[in-house]
């Protein structure tokens, strides 16, 4: 790990941590005085893991994360911009998305370990969605078309949750460019690149059970992600559909020896 | 995140309850008696086992295994009943693996379940060996509520309690870690006595050098497979130094099969600690709970150890007596299950090589 000194460690110092995850925490931070907003994500060492091990771990995970974000600006898939990359110190920096996460948007609270007194008091709130003016069908269409382009762009998420993905607030939208999309595909640690159906089914499964675990008796919510999928994979389809009913079954049914 | 208290569904017993517990799915046959008293608390009567040791380089087959278990299974229930002093009439049932586990020793154990059943008009209990682990852990360490690492020659999953089942949060997609080590410690030939994966451990602790390993997470998933046949392959390295430490010392880039017994604990380990991480972070428990053969390896529990209190929680691990199969555990799951009304009728008493932990009716927790 780097030293105490180095540029990067300082601007972590000055940032406000926000939240604190697995494998990483996550802070608020400005590149320059009065400058937007960044979100600095610093993947911290593990001090169980052996130094080199961890050392390379974290520098191949920040590459990754970066090239994947790159690859899914560059290909039209609605993420956040990529601001500040430090892969050595294990910290990348994003563009600051205003906005909630679909967990939220959907009733399940923002997940997570919540920093001590971070209790969200809007959680109260009987329908966050009123003031984001979407319905719920539509957020669903509209996060199943976001994981099409990213899938038509051969990038697999490998992590795809309701938590991974933040709908923006509509008053940040108007000072962004025109054809900004409202919903945002976050956290791609675990992503790689790959034009197997198989991967792609994959990822549709992990959030299918993403969505039985957090979201009770969400199965219509899912099919309407699966609509909105659909329709933009267009005959891409063919294949991957019949391969997610393939997984579905694996999933449940793989045997175990002992 | 703070569960609501719900009441046990498991009544305090109005007597003391005694069971027999089989344990056969793998080269260890086990017996133990076990009594739950009045109190709720349990005693652990005895504790027999016997492990069925290839020569250095093999693994165990099915078929030997099942004939060693036939050979030791009256000495070892014999032994269980002398320690414990109790007399097999005043058993309240006698609780066998149903699986998984591997087919030929399975059955040589369910006939012996089934045959003491008979003569002694007990009622057979089926167990599966994973929830086994599981209670036997939560019942010696004492730990309510954990995310547990199961981690064998077998399986290798992480586990967390939902509504009465035991889920399955990840798991490996193809050999168990145990097994790993096991087949690595046949590579460089190190004794099966009184275990491949103990000597793996005593090895690391020889080890300096770090060798890089691919490092196969996948979400909560983990592969294994790849490390081994990779391990295997340096072997193979005209780096390598199989039994000269002292030269290896001198050279640099040289690495000896005790670097690689480190490194690769150092790499498995790793992956299976971030796995567990991820599943506490997702359920928001604070508790880790390391149970099977494999978690009696102090390096693993130590990793687990930091990694907990890098996160204000706390793990638990048992020694070997109750980490490696036994039959204790099998009597604590089956006499759980038995309090709840639940019985295997004889002609029931089937085993089978695939049962998953999450099939099991967890009816004695809230």
């Amino acid at each position: 790990m780097a030293a105490d000194s180095t540029p990067t460690i300082a601007l972590l110092r000055s940032s406000t941590l926000i939240s604190q995850g697995a494998e990483a925490k996550v802070y608020r931070a400005s590149l320059h005085a009065g400058g937007a907003p960044v979100l600095l994500k610093h993947r911290f060492s593990k001090r169980y893991r052996h130094a080199t091990l961890d050392g390379s771990l974290t520098r191949a995970r920040i590459a990754g994360e970066a090239r994947a974000l790159l690859r899914c600006l560059r290909c039209g898939v609605s993420v956040p911009g990529l601001r500040f990359v430090d892969a050595a110190s294990g910290v990348l920096g994003v563009e600051w998305v205003n906005g909630r996460s679909v967990r939220y948007l959907l009733g399940s609270g923002e997940g997570g370990d919540a920093v001590d007194g971070d209790e969200d008091p809007a959680i109260a709130d009987k329908d966050p969605l009123g003031e984001f003016e979407v319905s719920q069908d539509a957020l669903m269409v509209m996060v199943g078309t976001e994981i099409a382009k990213m899938h038509l762009a051969d990038i697999v998420h490998g992590d795809l949750t309701t938590s991974n993905m933040m709908l923006r607030h509509p008053s940040s939208i108007s000072d962004l460019p025109e054809g900004t999309q409202p919903l945002v595909l976050i956290d791609f640690g675990l992503a790689f690149t790959s034009a197997l159906a198989e991967d792609k089914a994959v990822d549709l499964y992990v959030l299918e059970r993403a969505f039985g675990s957090t979201h009770p008796e969400s199965e219509p919510l899912f099919g309407t992600v699966l609509e909105g999928y659909k329709k933009k994979m267009g005959r891409e389809w063919t294949v991957i559909g019949p391969r997610l009913e393939q997984v579905r079954l694996r999933g449940r049914k793989r045997s175990m020896l002992g | 995140m703070p569960t609501r208290a719900r009441k046990s569904p498991l009544k305090k017993p109005e007597r003391p309850y005694l069971a027999l517990g089989l344990e056969g799915s793998a080269n260890k046959l086990g017996a133990g008696v076990i009594r739950h008293e009045i109190d709720g608390s349990s005693t652990v009567l005895s504790n027999v086992r016997h492990t069925y040791i290839t020569p250095p380089g093999e693994g165990f087959l099915p078929r030997d295994t099942a004939i060693h278990h036939r050979q030791w299974a009256l000495k070892v229930i014999e032994d269980a009943f002398t320690k414990s002093g109790i007399n097999i009439h005043d058993l309240d049932c006698i609780c066998y693996t149903k699986g998984p586990g591997m087919g030929a020793p399975l059955q040589s154990v369910a006939l012996v379940a089934r045959t003491l059943s008979l003569l002694y008009d007990k009622p057979l209990v089926g167990v599966n060996h994973c929830v086994g682990h599981i209670e036997m852990g939560r019942e010696i360490t004492g730990a309510q509520n954990p995310v547990v690492l199961y981690v064998s020659g077998g399986n290798t999953q992480v586990i967390a309690y939902s509504r009465q089942c035991y889920r399955i949060f990840g798991e490996t997609l193809d050999i168990a870690v145990g097994n790993c080590l096991d087949r690595f410690a046949r590579v460089i030939n190190l004794s099966n006595d009184p275990s491949p994966g103990y000597n793996i451990e005593q090895e690391a602790k020889k080890g300096k050098r770090f060798v890089p390993l691919p490092y196969t997470t996948k979400g909560m998933d983990v592969s294994l497979s790849g490390i081994l046949t990779a391990t295997e392959a340096l072997t193979y390295d005209k780096r390598y130094r199989p039994n000269d430490p002292s030269q290896g010392e001198a050279d640099e880039g040289c690495f000896t099969p005790a670097d690689l017994c480190f490194s690769l604990q150092e790499t498995v380990f790793a992956m299976l600690v971030e796995i567990t991480e991820r599943a506490m972070a997702h359920i928001g428990s604070k508790e880790v709970l390391i149970v099977g053969g494999v978690g009696s390896n102090v390096r693993l529990q130590d990793m687990m150890g930091i990694m907990a209190e890098e996160r204000g929680g706390k793990v638990f691990a048992t020694d070997e007596r109750f980490c490696i199969d036994n039959g204790i555990m099998i009597a604590q799951a089956g006499l759980l299950s038995y309090r709840m009304g639940f019985q295997t009728p004889v002609a029931n008493s089937t085993c089978t090589q695939r049962f998953r932990t999450d099939e099991v009716h967890v009816a004695w927790r809230a």
